[in-house]
């Protein structure tokens, strides 16, 4: 008896969530309307400072053990936040892509797809990513890069820019610019 | 009016399979079968095998033994062709994109052996409701399908959902067909194979079953043969030209640092 209710709870909540999803698919169409506006700024030069391995080599020669690992910590927290939000801009431009993959026009459909392309690289090596800096956090000793994450980066704020030109060739690369 | 080979049990059984078979028709008439063949085998061979069985259960000549090797037979076909359309939907989606193809694959394969593991143990902890093996193994085979089904399809929602991926209507369609019924299902075979439940009891979950299946074939019906509302697109906004000289000189200081 304790499996059936079991399985019937796990039945009841699988059955909430997949309801939950298809009315959150109607709404999702109407709140599409203001996507570019969820785009967060991103200084990519400070998070590339962030990253760099010279900077936490430096930082290694001039602390101590027990200080070096705080402000390791620190800097892993703030590339953790740098992340995060990388991680939501991708997401939004994949739905961005995604609704001018059905444009009449073939280039700008290529770019939309080229877009989705690498936002969706992009948000998949920042959950990466992420994991790999809460693994560091526990152990702030450890070895750790971010440069693909950046490389990903730079060439999806190419394929924003090329989208938005070819949707609206008056307003180039506003999407990019807010990147 | 809710018993078994009432007016309302038989429509419940003949006409969501009738409406399938329709469905499959249609689909091949509008030259859209290449799109989503796996459906169509589904829908096809699912509406004659539960026919079939329909068949079996009214026929006095069919023995109990044989009416229960062939609703084996029909739970086997229909089971197969169910994770093959939702292989089918996994591919709409993700095949598009190389960026998450692969991850998708990998980590549908490996949710999906879990899934088997944890339904193979599941299925070897219940008790079975008949002394019958032919009988209490049909309920368990349900039973462990229905585990994996909405497992499956749970984690294809929410991996779509992490990447942000919006399904296509008609992948969204069948996933949300399926979803539901392999839900609803799931509890009531849990119900049937674990707890001793009364005749009544089982009569009114059969009716459940056959309730929600012809919800899920009417599902079907709307979201693959109704032409969906296309949403508003986002156009690009007029320039920022504070923003674009702020990113295009932060761009220049990666290409010439």
């Amino acid at each position: 008896m304790t499996l059936a209710i079991v399985l019937v709870v796990a039945a009841i909540l699988a059955l909430i969530f997949i309801l939950g999803v298809a009315v959150s698919r109607n709404l999702q169409i109407s709140a599409d309307a203001g996507l570019t506006e969820q785009i967060q700024p991103l200084d990519i030069e400070a998070f590339r400072n962030l990253i760099d391995p010279a900077e936490d080599h430096y930082l290694r020669r001039r602390l101590s053990a027990a200080d070096f690992r705080l402000v390791r910590r620190e800097r892993l927290r703030a590339m953790a936040a740098y992340l995060q939000v990388a991680g939501r801009n991708a997401a939004v431009l994949v739905r961005l892509g995604q609704t001018a993959l059905t444009a009449s026009d073939t280039h700008t459909v290529e770019a939309a797809r080229q877009l989705v392309n690498q936002a969706l690289l992009m948000r998949r090596n920042a959950a990466f990513a992420l994991l790999r800096i809460h693994l560091a956090l526990a152990w702030p000793n450890s070895g750790f890069a971010a440069s693909p994450i950046l490389d990903t980066y730079e060439r999806l704020n190419g394929s924003a820019m090329l989208l938005g030109r070819l949707q609206n060739p008056a307003a180039p690369v506003r999407i990019a610019a807010t990147l | 009016m809710l018993q078994a080979h009432s007016l309302l049990w038989h429509y419940l059984w003949v006409a969501p399979n009738l409406l399938l078979l329709g469905l499959a028709l249609l689909i091949w008439r509008r030259g859209s079968a290449r799109e989503i063949p796996a459906f169509v085998a589904f829908a096809v061979f699912s509406a004659l095998g539960d026919l079939a069985v329909y068949a079996a259960d009214l026929l006095p000549s069919v023995t109990a033994a044989n009416f229960w090797r062939v609703d084996w037979a029909s739970l086997l076909i229909e089971s197969l062709l169910k994770f093959a359309v939702i292989g089918e939907v996994f591919s709409r989606v993700f095949n598009p994109y190389p960026a998450v193809s692969k991850l998708g694959r990998i980590s549908v394969s490996g949710f999906g052996v879990v899934l088997i593991l944890m339904a193979a143990l599941l299925a070897a902890f219940s008790r079975g409701d008949s002394n019958e093996r032919l009988i209490s193994g049909a309920h368990l085979l349900e039973q462990t399908v229905f585990i994996i089904e909405t497992g499956l399809i749970l984690f294809l929602f929410v991996l779509a959902g992490y990447f942000q991926l919006s399904l296509d209507r008609i992948s969204f369609g069948l996933l949300l067909g399926f979803g539901l019924s392999a839900s609803a299902y799931l509890g009531s075979w849990a119900l049937m194979t674990n707890a001793h439940l009364s005749a009544r009891g089982r009569t009114l979950l059969d009716f459940l079953n056959m309730g929600t299946y012809h919800g899920c074939v009417l599902i079907w019906l709307y979201y693959l043969l109704v032409p969906g509302k296309s949403g508003p697109k986002p156009s690009v906004p007029p320039p920022d030209n504070n923003g674009l000289e702020v990113w295009n000189r932060e761009l220049e200081r990666l290409v010439h640092p």
